[in-house]
């Protein structure tokens, strides 16, 4: 090759390397910047992705992203207390196997919505179903399923929120409601009664009264036949009037006159009797269905529970005898006279049930005492049912809590007792119980108030 | 374009002609560059065009010939230079239908600024590819010859058909190649 052609190469060659050099360097710079450019970005990142971990933790709900293959990318936090797992075992499982067994085929064909704008109305397009934790146990959830598109892979998000307590709240506002509606249904059941008990008192004051006129009069009419029969006895034995007396024994015997002597006596005792109890009944109904007053008055507590046991009777006849034994020198006692029967009503009731369920085909016994202790009346009703365990014990007072089968107990009949008669009495009440044996509620009411207090009218 | 398809050139003229050629070459074509080139830089295509122009007046070859020719060249050269693009392929059509996923996808990662031409390919049956070639530089003759090159390699008879896509500038060009039978 030619010095000149070799000098022209090495010129360019020269130039080459620096151009070469030039490049490298530009180069190096932008390497440099982009890899910091890229540690700012990977900061970045990693901090909004531990911010989006953090949101999801904190977030109210469980929330899961699931893959194409039912398989769960991301839980959060929630959803590891939810179900009960840790990540990794949810990161584990098919997605599916959150759901209880007999709704898991049907959450395969669960919708999702597939773009979020404005119209979307979370109530709309959210679905009850079952969830089951890693225990196996059973629980009520709601559903929010949205499609997304992440790398060209389909995901869904799957929010679901516990709603146990809803569901507790929902029934408890239904059972409560069904209350209301029967305490409404007996209230005009009360005013009613009231009113048929104010009608019926008139018509068994007369018959009452007719009773006693035919009672009185009936004696009398005996005396008349006493004499009647003294003076046929004569006038046979005096051969005189045969004829008259014959037709007079003939009548005495066609009207039965010695059956109507000995039966008629007791048929208006007991007509008496009937309508006596008639007019009690009658009395208890009035009384027990009078208006609660708002003020406590001093009432004779005795006669209180007198009234309950006549008003409640149909509910015991049939599975127990009552026996009462009551404190004659009971002092009155300050209370809420519609409150305190409702009370005794409800122990009664319960005492009732309690016997049945033994299923016994002899009768059981309800004892109701009263006695005065230490500045207090005491209520001791005693029944000889079922008992209740030691664990029940401590539950029988919670509104709600119930033992008796369906349509039977709300329970809220001791939880109101128990309100009345520890907020509104001052007082307090027990219970001693053995299973198998029988159960004692023991009330007791304070005479404390009772100098402040009006008497009941 | 890339710097390497200037030296390529280069390379070839002092291969092919004699290095004074070369260098007269450079001084005729009055280039920015002043004909100094690294492989890694970036250049206007133009200095490629006017040096074919001096070449051809020179040699008084046709520069469709030249250009085609060192398309040709080229090939073998990229051949040597990076085998790994070579490696498990066995036949023409197959390579040529991974210039663009495979070849120009790694250009663009080593030259983010590089602007290869695109070429598209699509099987029309077991023994025909259609290959189009697109770019503003309008090199249809440089792609024709290294479809050569490629052929050459894989020692294949292929038939070329070429015509000019949309009009005559040459910034579209369709190849359909036919093995034969």
């Amino acid at each position: 090759m030619e010095p000149d052609v070799l000098k022209k190469r090495l010129a360019r060659e020269k130039m080459a390397r620096r151009q070469a050099e030039t490049l490298l360097e530009s180069k190096s710079r932008e390497l440099f910047l982009a890899s910091e450019q890229a540690k700012k970005s990977a900061q970045l990142v990693k901090a909004q992705s531990k911010q989006i971990q953090a949101v999801l933790d904190h977030a109210m709900t469980a929330i899961f992203l699931v893959d194409e293959n039912e398989k769960v990318v991301r839980a959060n936090r929630l959803a590891e207390l939810t179900f009960e797992m840790s990540k990794e075992e949810l990161l584990e499982i098919n997605f599916f196997d959150i759901f209880a067994d007999e709704v898991r085929e049907k959450a395969h064909g669960y919708d999702a919505v597939e773009e979020l704008d404005k119209d979307v109305n979370a109530s709309s397009t959210s679905i009850e179903s079952m969830g089951r934790k890693k225990s196996g146990k059973t629980f009520p959830i709601e559903i929010a399923i949205t499609q997304l598109d992440l790398d060209e892979k389909k995901f869904t998000v799957w929010i679901c929120r516990d709603i146990s307590h809803r569901k507790e709240a929902e029934k408890e506002k239904a059972k409560l409601q069904l209350e209301l509606s029967q305490a409404q249904k007996l209230e005009s059941l009360g005013t009613l009664a009231s009113g048929i008990a104010h009608e019926i008192n008139t018509p068994v004051q007369y018959v009452s009264d007719n009773g006693h006129f035919l009672k009185d009069a009936f004696t009398d009419l005996i005396t008349v036949l006493d004499a009647q029969k003294a003076l046929l006895e004569a006038a046979e034995a005096g051969g005189v009037l045969a004829e008259q007396v014959g037709a007079v024994k003939k009548s005495e015997e066609e009207a039965d006159i010695s059956f109507l002597r000995e039966e008629v006596p007791g048929s208006i005792e007991q007509t008496l009797d009937g309508v006596s109890r008639i007019s009690k009944i009658v009395t208890a109904i009035k009384e027990f269905s009078h208006p609660g007053a708002a003020e406590k008055s001093l009432i004779d507590i005795n006669k209180a529970i007198e009234t309950t046991l006549t008003v409640a009777r149909n509910e015991w006849k049939y599975i127990a005898e009552v026996e009462t034994d009551f404190d004659e020198n009971l002092p009155q006692v300050p209370c809420l006279p519609g409150e305190f029967n409702q009370v005794i009503l409800n122990m009664v009731i319960n005492a009732a049930h309690a016997i049945e369920s033994v299923k016994n085909d002899d009768l059981g016994k309800i004892t109701v005492k009263t006695h005065q202790v230490d500045g207090k009346a005491e209520i001791r009703i005693t029944d000889t049912g079922c008992g209740i365990s030691e664990e029940n014990k401590k539950q029988i007072f919670d509104p709600f809590f119930t033992t008796k089968g369906v349509g039977k107990g709300t329970g809220q009949g001791l939880s109101i007792a128990y309100a009345s008669i520890t907020q509104k009495h001052g007082g307090t009440i027990t219970v001693e119980s053995t299973v198998g044996t029988g159960t004692t509620f023991i009330i007791q009411i304070p005479f404390a108030e009772a100098q402040t207090v009006k008497e009941a009218v | 374009m890339k710097g390497i398809i200037f030296t390529e050139f280069l390379e070839m003229l002092d291969e092919k002609f004699d290095p004074e050629l070369t260098e007269r070459i450079i001084e005729k074509a009055e280039l920015p560059s002043g004909g100094a080139y690294t492989t890694t830089g970036t250049y206007d295509h133009k200095e490629l065009v006017a040096m074919v122009v001096e070449l051809s007046k020179e040699t008084e070859i046709g520069i469709t010939d030249l250009v085609r020719t060192y398309g040709a060249y080229l090939f073998g050269r990229f051949v040597r230079l990076y085998p790994r693009f070579f490696s498990g392929i066995k036949d023409s059509f197959t390579f040529i239908e991974g210039i663009e996923e495979v070849v120009h996808a790694e250009v663009r990662k080593l030259y983010q600024d590089s602007k290869p031409p695109m070429i598209s390919a699509a099987r029309k049956g077991d023994n025909q590819l259609e290959v189009i070639y697109e770019s503003e530089r309008c090199l249809g003759d440089a792609a024709h010859g290294l479809i050569l090159g490629c052929l050459d390699y894989f020692k294949e008879e292929v038939e070329i058909e070429r015509e000019n896509v949309e009009d005559e500038s040459g910034k579209r060009v369709r190849f359909l190649l036919t093995r034969a039978a």
